[in-house]
């Protein structure tokens, strides 16, 4: 009869599913990352023939182009993972939520593991969605990959992974920071201007820094050849993982400290 | 049963909650009475373990919040109506309460229908009205039919109808030895639905009994009708008060009837009437909630 952290997550997996914002996100994230990705394939084909398109052709990755629409599709899933946290305390539920689960941790944990269960299983399906649209796109025309090569397989398979991660990334900032607006601001602000900040430091720094950006740290994950200044893909899933964690902890510590 | 042992909560530089140190009884309803900004919304909060106390601590079953295994079948409250996801239908939100506690999803239906939301169970909860998300709140503290219940401010936003049912309601918990905390700013609320009350002023402990001690300890005050009035306010001691009405008649406070009445044989004045009047509770209030502002602006923000 004692309540368990499965308990925790039946109740956070039947709050997540209940709210109209989890399916429009959830639609988002699908129409985005499909769409934008063959819309980007279909350019690219229409443009491989042009004169002067030879460069392009030297640093073409199939696999990435076809999976373009994630850099978009990144901000749905990273709301979905805000909004999981902070419409409780916009909404003043986080109080109902803690009377009923008093061990704070037990909810985020609860609240982590149905956001990972919900995007890894959406995410993949997603993905190798895209990337197979993006590849009959090519077809005839523009070289493709087959996931027949592991480099492919495995850079499909952890686009579905960095989906999820950078879910849980904004999950913890949206912890820490508890209103939905500024944490969607500090979410965007590391996905986007810090990465144009980064660009105007000397170019030394800059190759050290950029490829800690959790956008980098992405593309690495996501393509089938390494892009340029980044870590190869393992080490890249290693430390955005380690931020999942450290975001997670501080919010924890911070929630355990925090009245409600 | 819950008890506060000499709790106190410092917001930066106000002193919310006051070293409280009180037991509340199962088997009544206990009304925690103090006017708005008095602390009673903190202390509910720290009772249901979301603040933490700066000292002291309170307990359930002698237990802090924290260390409820299923904190829903020992303690329900209703804090706040609305702190509801509006875009939830209210059986989800239910639901989603029950799922973390163990509780079957049959007891959901059970509570809905008992505070008569059967009908609008699957609609969001956005779309309610103040009283149907305090029947919703209600139907959510009875979920694990726990032995300690507390509202903060219950009656508000009810229809006359509401009130009236909310009043049955606290009685049959009580009478079904449950423990009832029901806070209010209304004194007269209270002094229908409690039995026992608590009064606290800027966060500290005023005063506590049943709705007749705290009217008896009030002094009260005496109508006089006599042939001579103004001999008879001549002949009363200094340290009494009167005060001459139209009608002829004369209030006397800080003396009883006894005494007024000995005095008038005394000086010879014939009496007509004699009536002891006895402080309304809201008086009472009045007088004990104003020293306690009085004090706390003489002394604004002291640490504790």
């Amino acid at each position: 009869m004692t309540p368990t952290l499965w308990s925790a997550i039946r109740s956070e997996w039947i709050k997540f599913r209940s709210v109209r914002s989890t399916l429009t996100g959830l639609v988002t994230f699908i129409v985005l990352t499909i769409g934008i990705s063959a819309i980007v394939c279909v350019a690219v084909k229409s443009h491989w023939n042009d004169p002067g398109s030879r460069f392009d052709h030297l640093v073409f990755d199939p696999t990435s182009v076809s999976l373009t629409g994630i850099f978009l599709a990144q901000f749905a899933v990273g709301t979905i993972g805000i909004l999981a946290i902070t419409s409780e305390y916009g909404t003043g539920s986080m109080r109902t939520t803690l009377s009923a689960v008093p061990r704070r941790v037990r909810v985020v944990l609860a609240k982590m593991t149905v956001l990972s269960a919900a995007i890894i299983v959406l995410g993949e399906l997603v993905v190798f969605t895209a990337f197979t649209i993006g590849q009959s796109i090519f077809k005839g025309v523009v070289p493709t990959a087959s996931l027949s090569a592991t480099d492919v397989l495995r850079a499909v398979l952890m686009a579905g992974v960095y989906l999820t991660l950078i879910t849980l990334f904004a999950f913890g900032i949206g912890l820490i920071v508890r209103t939905t607006a500024a944490s969607i601001i500090v979410f965007t602000a590391l996905l986007l201007i810090v990465p144009i900040i980064v660009n105007f430091l000397p170019r030394a720094l800059q190759n050290d820094i950029t490829k800690f950006l959790p956008s980098q740290l992405g593309s690495a994950m996501w393509a089938a050849t390494q892009p340029a200044q980044t870590f190869a893909w393992g080490t890249s899933t290693a430390v955005l993982g380690l931020y999942v964690v450290v975001l997670a902890v501080v919010g924890s510590v911070l929630l355990q400290r925090r009245d409600a | 049963m819950l008890k506060l042992d000499h709790l106190s909560k410092q917001y930066k530089d106000t002193l919310a909650v006051n070293d409280l140190d009180f037991e509340v009884k199962a088997g009544v309803v206990t009304g925690f009475l103090g006017p708005n900004g008095s602390g009673k919304s903190t202390t509910m909060r720290i009772i249901m373990g979301l603040d933490r106390p700066t000292k002291g601590r309170a307990t359930i079953n002698g237990k802090s919040y924290h260390d409820l295994a299923s904190p829903l079948r020992e303690v329900g409250a209703l804090l706040d109506a609305k702190a509801v996801n509006p875009s939830r239908s209210a059986r989800n939100h239910l639901r989603a309460l029950a799922a973390s506690n163990k509780i079957p999803f049959s007891r959901v239906d059970e509570v809905l229908e008992f505070v008569g939301l059967t009908s609008v169970a699957g609609k969001k909860v956005g779309g309610f009205s103040l009283g149907m998300s305090q029947r919703l709140g209600i139907a959510g503290a009875l979920l694990g039919d726990p032995g300690v219940l507390l509202f903060d401010e219950p009656v508000n936003g009810l229809d006359p109808e509401g009130i009236r049912w909310i009043r049955d309601f606290f009685r049959t918990l009580a009478n079904e030895g449950r423990t009832v905390f029901v806070s209010s700013h209304l004194m007269s609320e209270m002094a229908v639905s409690a039995d026992e009350i608590i009064v606290i002023g800027r966060g500290h402990f005023i005063t506590s009994g049943t709705v007749d001690q705290l009217t008896a300890t009030a002094s009260g005050t005496v109508l006089v009708r006599a042939a001579d009035p103004i001999a008879l306010i001549q002949a009363l001691p200094t340290t009494a008060q009167s005060e001459a009405l139209n009608d002829g008649g004369v209030r006397v406070s800080g003396l009883s009837a006894e005494e007024v009445g000995t005095i008038a044989f005394a000086a010879g004045i014939a009496v007509y009437e004699l009536t002891p009047q006895r402080a309304s509770l809201e008086e009472v209030f009045m007088d004990l909630t104003a020293s306690s502002l009085q004090y706390s602006h003489q002394a604004p923000g002291v640490p504790s």
